[in-house]
């Protein structure tokens, strides 16, 4: 016993850094929606970056600790409660044996993230607890689920300091690196791409975020089938870009135009439905320092 | 071979704008290549008809280390031959209760349902790409004589362990899923075998060849009419 569920939440998912070294297989890389938020969390506890971590989509996730640990919870900002009382989020919380935490409404953002420390301690498959349902890696979490833990007493009260602290707004700035076939695509519509706002449609989840705005054409139907980085962005004939997350297809043949930076990637994960967005082109020595940057903050 | 950056740490190396037998077998040479050189700093290296994709670790590579490492570990790349793919037989039972489109393929080229089996078994294909589904690999090339375009409006749901046919290429359905593909028959092979350290007894190196089986056979495998 460690968590017992008392209330599941409607989609709530363990997750941790993602499964590697399969995708040739077909399997997709899974893991945290929004890696900032996430490894924050296992950060405040001195976990490492790829500890196991509840990623929460809807309030209402009620558990019952049946041994003492601590705690982390960050990502969206929500009604956050132990024992019935109001507690503050991007920071450990010390927890005994017979408390109740809930997750109640949220306020912005789109996912919050709870960590243990040292992880709960559930089998891995294929070198990673991150669930992904359509291949039939974990599962959603249910009312009398139990997630084990290790005891732990010892309390090291963290908190991230304000600065640090993420707004989740109705509008962000996703920073594109031109790839793929971004030569089929003309000047001028490039152009329209780089200067167009675009608005995230209902169709968000895990594996792909569908944008409503100008049309974008390229002089292709479609492309040979290749392999799909995350971050894609795919122009089908429609002409709405899709942006490839976490649980993208490994190959696909829709022409794509290029990459969104995984660092906006994740800030996108916490943006609601009507949101707006716009792309902004960044080059792959300013992509590769930024990304570096942001992994090392973790450190 | 062009090599190009896809994100910030991922790059894709293509070949050919074509799909075809010699691209293959270029992507497969290069492919093993990249493997044997036992690189910690590559996280995955995906190979598909006419590319492969490489994430890498941006603390070790750079993309243009990472570039020039591959060009010059690329650049002479003699093509293997093929004497070390294994050759997966794989058994299918071909009848009525589960050949959905059996029919339809052989109306649409003018042959009997035993001839479209025969050809259908007679050959032994490459795997070309896997992806779709983990264990989803599309097999190629099928015999001209049974080539048949997808289907108008894809099925909801389709059993596992559905073998299909779509335009030139085959594939075995992993796992109950959606699909357009028409449906020839069915095994019990698992493409995709938790039970397995490597996932699945198939990869990119792969023959496959399919065999005709008896209901009673396929029955006896553990095989079932049910969805």
């Amino acid at each position: 016993m460690s968590f017992r569920v008392l209330n599941a939440g409607v989609f709530t998912l363990l997750q941790d850094r993602g499964r590697f070294k399969y995708s040739h297989l077909g399997v997709t890389n899974s893991g945290f929606l929004d890696e900032y938020a996430a490894f924050t969390a296992n950060r405040l506890l001195d976990n490492n970056l790829d500890t196991n971590a509840l990623e929460i989509a809807f309030p209402n996730l009620i558990l019952e600790a049946t041994k003492n640990t601590t705690i982390s919870i960050t990502g969206a900002y929500c009604d956050f409660f132990i024992n019935d009382i109001l507690e503050n989020t991007w920071q450990t919380h010390s927890i005994k044996k017979g408390d109740i935490l809930k997750i109640g409404k949220f306020h912005s953002g789109q996912r919050v993230y709870l960590a243990v420390k040292n992880g709960f301690d559930t089998n891995k498959e294929f070198g990673s607890n991150s669930t992904t349902l359509k291949e039939q890696f974990g599962k959603k979490l249910e009312k009398n689920d139990i997630l084990p833990f290790h005891e732990h007493s010892e309390f090291k009260k963290r908190r991230l300091h304000e600065k640090f602290l993420p707004k989740y707004e109705n509008n962000l700035v996703l920073r594109v690196l031109l790839s793929y076939q971004e030569e089929e695509f003309s000047k001028e519509e490039k152009e329209k791409f780089f200067c167009s706002e675009y608005e995230i449609t209902p169709d968000f989840n895990r594996m792909a975020c569908k944008l409503k705005g100008e049309a974008i054409s390229s002089n292709l139907d479609g492309v040979i089938s290749e392999p799909i980085a995350y971050g894609a962005i795919q122009i089908p004939k429609d002409g709405q870009p899709i942006i490839l997350l976490k649980e993208r297809q490994t190959i696909g043949g829709y022409p794509k135009i290029g990459t969104v930076l995984a660092i906006d990637c994740f800030k996108l994960a916490q943006m609601k439905i009507g949101s707006k967005v716009k792309f902004e082109q960044i080059d792959i020595q300013t992509a590769q320092k930024k990304l570096r940057d942001f992994y090392s903050i973790f450190s | 071979m062009q090599i190009k950056a896809l994100s910030a740490d991922s790059l894709i190396i293509y070949f050919s704008d074509f799909i075809s037998k010699e691209t293959h077998n270029e992507v497969k040479s290069v492919y093993t290549t990249l493997l044997s050189l036992k690189i910690d700093a590559f996280i995955e290296v995906v190979p598909s008809y006419n590319s492969i994709l490489i994430t890498y670790d941006i603390f070790e590579y750079d993309y243009s280390s990472i570039k020039t490492y591959l060009e010059r570990s690329l650049s002479s790349i003699v093509e293997k031959e093929e004497k070390s793919s294994t050759l997966v037989t794989i058994d299918v039972y071909y009848g009525e209760e589960v050949s959905f489109d059996l029919n339809r393929v052989a109306k649409l080229n003018k042959l009997s349902i035993e001839e479209v089996v025969e050809i259908h078994t007679s050959k032994i294909y490459d795997v070309y790409a896997i992806g779709f589904l983990p264990g989803f690999a599309y097999l190629a090339s099928i015999d001209d004589k049974i080539k048949t375009s997808r289907l108008e409006t894809p099925r909801k749901s389709i059993p596992k362990g559905s073998v299909a046919i779509a335009d030139n290429q085959t594939a075995v359905y992993p796992q109950n899923s959606p699909g357009g593909w028409n449906i020839l028959g069915k095994t019990t092979f698992e493409f995709f075998d938790k039970s397995l350290e490597n996932l699945s007894s198939i990869d990119f190196n792969s023959k496959i060849k399919f065999n005709s089986i008896s209901k009673e056979q396929f029955l006896e495998q553990g095989g079932s009419f049910e969805f």
